[in-house]
């Protein structure tokens, strides 16, 4: 059957057929935008971190008694706890440090050259204060400088020297070859290291601005970080140990959780996760409500079509032609409706850009989702169709 | 032309066999116009049906235009019907969401016609049926004599060999009935064979030849000749 | 009455001989509705009004005076101590408090282990400007400075395993503090009061510290606080109470427009004064929001419930479009049944009322599926965006809403097919 035929018959059928041009159309926008969403929250998930997600623990705890709180109780903590970490076998490295990585917000800092206040501060860069042992359990690699080996006092005269990562160094001081021995805010600069995700800001890019000094933190009202990195297949032990270990070193101690790195940072795009994952069902839901309306538009046809079909079948319509006949009204009808839906998506996806993050449409995708709408609507179409060819062209001669 | 041998078919149910047609012989030679006549439920409707390959038998053989259609697939049945064969309903069968043209273009398509050739059939059926200014109408837009005229123009626009015509005059009153008789014998001098189920004994005497069936069994009773000096 | 039952039956009856596509529709419905009650469940309570009637005359009143040289700047999310003061000197709020929240350890004795308790850090007039509900004893009876503590009832049930423990003592951090008060069950949703710190979907306090205590123990804010000048923030007591420490929300209630309009005043003089004492170095951005407009203020809605709702809407539509296609089916198939009791003598106004008994059954099928659905959406949601699990809650205005929702969503979707087929030509239909 020729495409204008096709096109006049539905034409015919308006309301019917402006009913399952909408439902695809709206399908389709719904079903483009959560594959985009879902490959949004994957690229995310599979961004580099210049971590090693998988052999990183960090435990978020925090001493339960103001003594162990403050100074010099909790130095005297730190190093017994940082003791009992690296005697457990597996244990590659273990350090402090004030606040996790792979986190929403948390401790940061203004940061400027003093040389250059005007030009180089940047607001609101990560500031981490650590144990040496700390660029040893991350595996970073150093670029400039030297790391310092032993830890300084934030509150004493001379401010200990500040690690800043690689792009944060390029932005305070663009392109300068020597910057070991500048003079920051915070400190002068001892190293450079290779770039890792540290803090995910509201509203802002993804940055990896990070600085790190080498001293006990200001306080840990806030609570701190244990990080350790096991040999390879060694997590799994390691972990199941930490919370006895921790606590026979100390029991006045709250853990708030033992996370690897990995699980970390599922757990910063948790929301985008959970969107994606609601929107997927959706999706899947609207799917199977396409295919049941699919189903029983063809199958109601076909019942109030049979004698249609018999007169079809007498004129010298063969089997095959009356079932590509039946899936052919489908495809044309959701080939429409996909025209239709591409433009609602953009629609929606402009609408869903205004209250969350989302990547606007590519060219491809539209094809992919079309292509399973297709198969969808197909697939459910095949038993009525198949059904229609059942009709005897005898039907045609049946007086009703 | 049509050559039934011992033909039978019969009805199955779980409790009963009905013998819808017993040992048919039949023979319609070229350019005939043969009525098929007999009360309600005799077979007549069933012998349509088999000879327009719209229902299978059981035993006997059919042969069209020589050849056995017995064993054919549905895909070889399907252009036989769409190439030789043409219908004509009681209830005219006009598919309804079609235009008067797009209905009679429809078995044409389905040969597989190129444009221009199925354009210019359709115009000669429309002329010959006097409807060629409604080419574009509904076929609820038409009067039941008009309708069953654009289902002959569509029963003939594919040229068959013959044509089959379940009662065409049933569901008209007595002037559109005559106009229907006299397009098909225009069409049937033109070289059509036709056979046409009636229950007018006027119209069974207008045709050339009339067939009775009773239970499933034929009386022929003009111009039989015996099938053992049927040759030519 | 008895009419009525009889087309119930009529109904029943018409289910039965064709279940599957009725089913389908049903069906349709009910996810369609499920859905979207579900998400419509947290939306509704995301956007709740906690104290309506009221959260138009509550202001978070913010300002720039801080040492802090930017232009086109809006004010910091929070007031330093010395802000507050300044704006605590004027008397034309009828009420006000400043707070912020923190975090301790509670027990009875210094043997027990610790129980972790979140708390709010705040002033007397907090409990009478967010109608927090006293079960027992009274609140502070200034805002100075005292080792009182007021308990929420489930702190005092987990610490005390009773209510009634007023004048008893509790060891908050290691320091002896004494129960003046107990509050009633409360759980202001969303707690409009945290919005600046992001902390507006989270449940409320255990303990409640009056401000002055917290600053002298050196209680550190847990949510939002950010220097202007080389403050020690561990240094509370003495540096945070005068240096540009920002972490304290505050909030004035000010009952009518002549009050609101004065207070403005008030904040503009003190900024002028305060730029020209040299205190004030950013051009002058004084900000006084109401309380139900604080969320968009500090741009925090979240957005996921947001898009959420937008895309279970369009769902909504689909299915009703679904499902009114599959009623339509269902109806064409029964025209005939239509055509034949009209021809024998139904009036359209009974067919209609035999539409009315079939959508008041398409109701009641598909609100039961629905209910289910969106029971089962609530929880799913609680599982993946686990952030909004504490707006999850029925209550009867949403349960209301979803009755009617399932009884316009029935009618429209038996409407327009009913109309199809009592409307049609009866001659022809029978005649088909």
């Amino acid at each position: 059957m020729s495409l204008s035929l096709l096109l006049k018959v539905m034409l015919n059928r308006k309301v019917v057929t402006i009913l399952l041009l909408v439902q695809l159309a709206i399908t389709l926008a719904l079903l483009l935008n959560s594959v985009l969403l879902a490959q949004q929250t994957h690229q995310q998930l599979n961004r580099p971190t210049g971590l090693e997600l998988e052999e990183t623990v960090l435990v978020q705890l925090k001493p339960t008694t103001p003594q162990l709180r403050t100074y010099p109780l909790l130095e005297d903590l730190l190093q017994r706890q940082l003791r009992a970490l690296r005697n457990i076998p597996g244990v590659v490295a273990s350090a402090y440090s004030n606040q996790p990585m792979l986190t929403q917000g948390g401790n940061n800092n203004n940061l400027y050259d003093v040389d250059n206040e005007e030009r180089s501060n940047i607001p609101g860069v990560p500031t981490y204060f650590v144990s040496p042992d700390f660029f040893k359990v991350l595996n970073v690699d150093v670029l400039q400088g030297e790391l310092p080996q032993h830890s300084g006092f934030l509150d004493s005269e001379t401010q200990p020297g500040v690690v800043l990562t690689e792009s944060l160094a390029e932005q305070l001081f663009q392109g300068q070859s020597s910057i070991v021995g500048r003079q920051l805010n915070l400190g002068p600069v001892s190293a450079v290291i290779s770039d890792f995700y540290g803090q995910r800001m509201h509203g802002a890019d993804e940055v990896m601005y990070n600085s790190m000094q080498v001293a006990p933190p200001y306080s840990v009202d806030w609570g701190y970080t244990l990080l350790l990195r096991t040999e390879p297949g060694q997590t799994t032990a390691v972990r199941e140990q930490l919370t006895s270990v921790l606590q026979q070193v100390e029991p006045n101690i709250e853990i708030y959780y033992i996370r690897s790195l990995a699980e970390q940072q599922h757990q910063l795009y948790r929301n985008e996760y959970g969107l994606a994952a609601l929107l997927t069902i959706l999706t899947a839901l609207m799917l199977l409500v396409t295919m049941v309306s699919s189903y029983s538009s063809a199958h109601f046809h076909v019942l109030k079509r049979h004698q249609e079909i018999g007169v079809k079948r007498a004129l010298g319509a063969s089997k095959r032609l009356i079932f590509i006949e039946l899936l052919s009204e489908s495809w044309v009808c959701t080939l429409v409706g996909a025209v239709l839906g591409i433009g609602c998506a953009l629609i929606l996806n402009q609408a869903l850009a205004q209250v969350i993050s989302l990547p606007p449409l590519n060219w491809w995708l539209p094809l992919i989702t079309s292509a399973i709408l297709l198969f969808s609507v197909t697939l459910a179409t095949w038993y009525p169709a198949a059904i229609a060819t059942r009709v005897s062209p005898a039907t045609a001669t049946k007086a009703l | 032309m049509i050559t039934l041998t011992n033909l039978s078919k019969i009805f199955r149910t779980e409790l009963i066999e009905t013998h819808a047609l017993r040992d048919v012989n039949l023979q319609i030679n070229e350019g005939e116009f043969a009525a098929l006549t007999g009360p309600s439920g005799s077979g007549k409707s069933t012998l349509l049906n088999i000879l327009g390959t719209l229902e299978s038998f059981d035993s006997g053989d059919y042969l069209l235009d020589g050849k056995s259609v017995k064993g054919l697939s549905d895909a070889a049945l399907s252009q036989l019907r769409n190439e030789k064969i043409g219908f004509i309903f009681q209830s005219f069968n006009l598919i309804k969401d079609f235009s008067i043209y797009d209905n009679i273009e429809l078995p044409l398509r389905y040969r597989g016609l190129k444009a221009a050739e199925r354009k210019q059939r359709i115009e000669q059926a429309l002329e010959l049926v006097g409807l060629h200014a409604r080419r574009d109408y509904l076929p609820a837009q038409l009067s039941g004599g008009q309708q069953q005229r654009v289902a002959i123009a569509r029963a003939i626009a594919g040229r068959p060999r013959i044509l089959l015509a379940d009662e065409p005059t049933g569901n008209l009153d007595s002037l559109m009935a005559r106009q229907v008789m006299e397009l098909l014998e225009q069409i049937n001098q033109q070289g059509c064979t036709i056979l046409m189920v009636t229950h007018d004994p006027d119209q069974a005497r207008r045709a050339g030849r009339n067939i009775q069936i009773i239970d499933g069994q034929l009386h022929d009773s003009t111009m039989y000749e015996p099938l053992a000096t049927q040759s030519a | 009455m008895e009419q009525f039952i009889y087309y119930l039956k009529v109904s029943l009856l018409s289910i039965k001989r064709a279940p599957l596509p009725y089913a389908l529709t049903v069906f349709i419905l009910s996810v369609g509705l499920g859905v979207f009650f579900a998400n419509a469940t947290f939306y509704y309570q995301l956007n709740s009004d906690p104290l309506p009637g009221k959260s138009d005359k509550l202001f978070f009143p913010m300002t720039l005076i801080a040492p802090y040289q930017c232009n086109d700047c809006r004010p910091p999310r929070a007031l330093s101590y010395s802000n507050v003061q300044k704006l605590a000197a004027s008397d034309i709020p009828s009420a006000q408090a400043a707070m912020y929240s923190s975090a301790g350890y509670a027990r009875l004795t210094i043997d027990q282990p610790p129980t972790p308790a979140r708390v709010r850090v705040t002033q007397r007039d907090f409990f009478q400007m967010f109608e927090v509900p006293l079960l027992h004893g009274s609140v502070w009876a200034d805002d100075n400075a005292h080792n009182q503590v007021i308990l929420s009832r489930s702190m005092a049930l987990k610490l005390f395993g009773r209510t009634g423990v007023v004048g008893e003592s509790l060891v908050l951090d290691d320091r002896n503090f004494s129960v003046i008060g107990v509050l009633d069950e409360w759980q202001m949703l969303p707690r409009l009061y945290d919005a600046n710190g992001r902390n507006h979907l989270s449940p409320t306090e255990d303990i409640f510290l009056p401000l002055e205590t917290g600053y002298d123990l050196n209680y550190l804010s847990n949510s939002y606080s950010q220097t202007y000048d080389d403050t020690d923030y561990r240094q509370l007591a003495t540096e945070g109470r005068s240096g540009a420490l920002h972490q304290l929300q505050y909030w004035v209630q000010l009952d009518t427009a002549a009050q609101q309009h004065d207070y403005q005043q008030y904040m503009q003089s003190l900024a002028e004064d305060e730029k020209a004492a040299g205190r004030h170095p950013a051009p002058i951005n004084n900000q006084l929001v109401p309380m139900n407009e604080i969320v968009d203020y500090f741009g925090d809605d979240p957005g996921d419930i947001k898009a959420f709702a937008l895309v279970t809407l369009l769902f909504l539509v689909v299915c009703l479009f679904n499902a009114s296609h599959l009623a339509l089916n269902r109806y064409l198939s029964n025209q005939y049944e239509f055509s034949l009791r009209r021809a024998l003598g139904a009036n359209r106004s009974q067919l209609q009322l035999q539409m009315l008994a079939d959508v008041l059954l398409m109701t009641v099928f598909s609100l039961l599926g629905a209910l289910l659905i969106g029971y089962a959406g609530v929880s799913l949601m609680n599982a993946l965006l686990p952030q909004n699990s504490l707006f999850s809650t029925w209550d009867l205005t949403l349960i209301t809403a979803l009755i009617l929702a399932a009884l316009v969503c029935s009618y429209l979707v038996t409407l327009y097919p009913s109309l199809r087929a009592s409307f049609g030509s009866l001659n022809q239909q029978l005649k088909e």
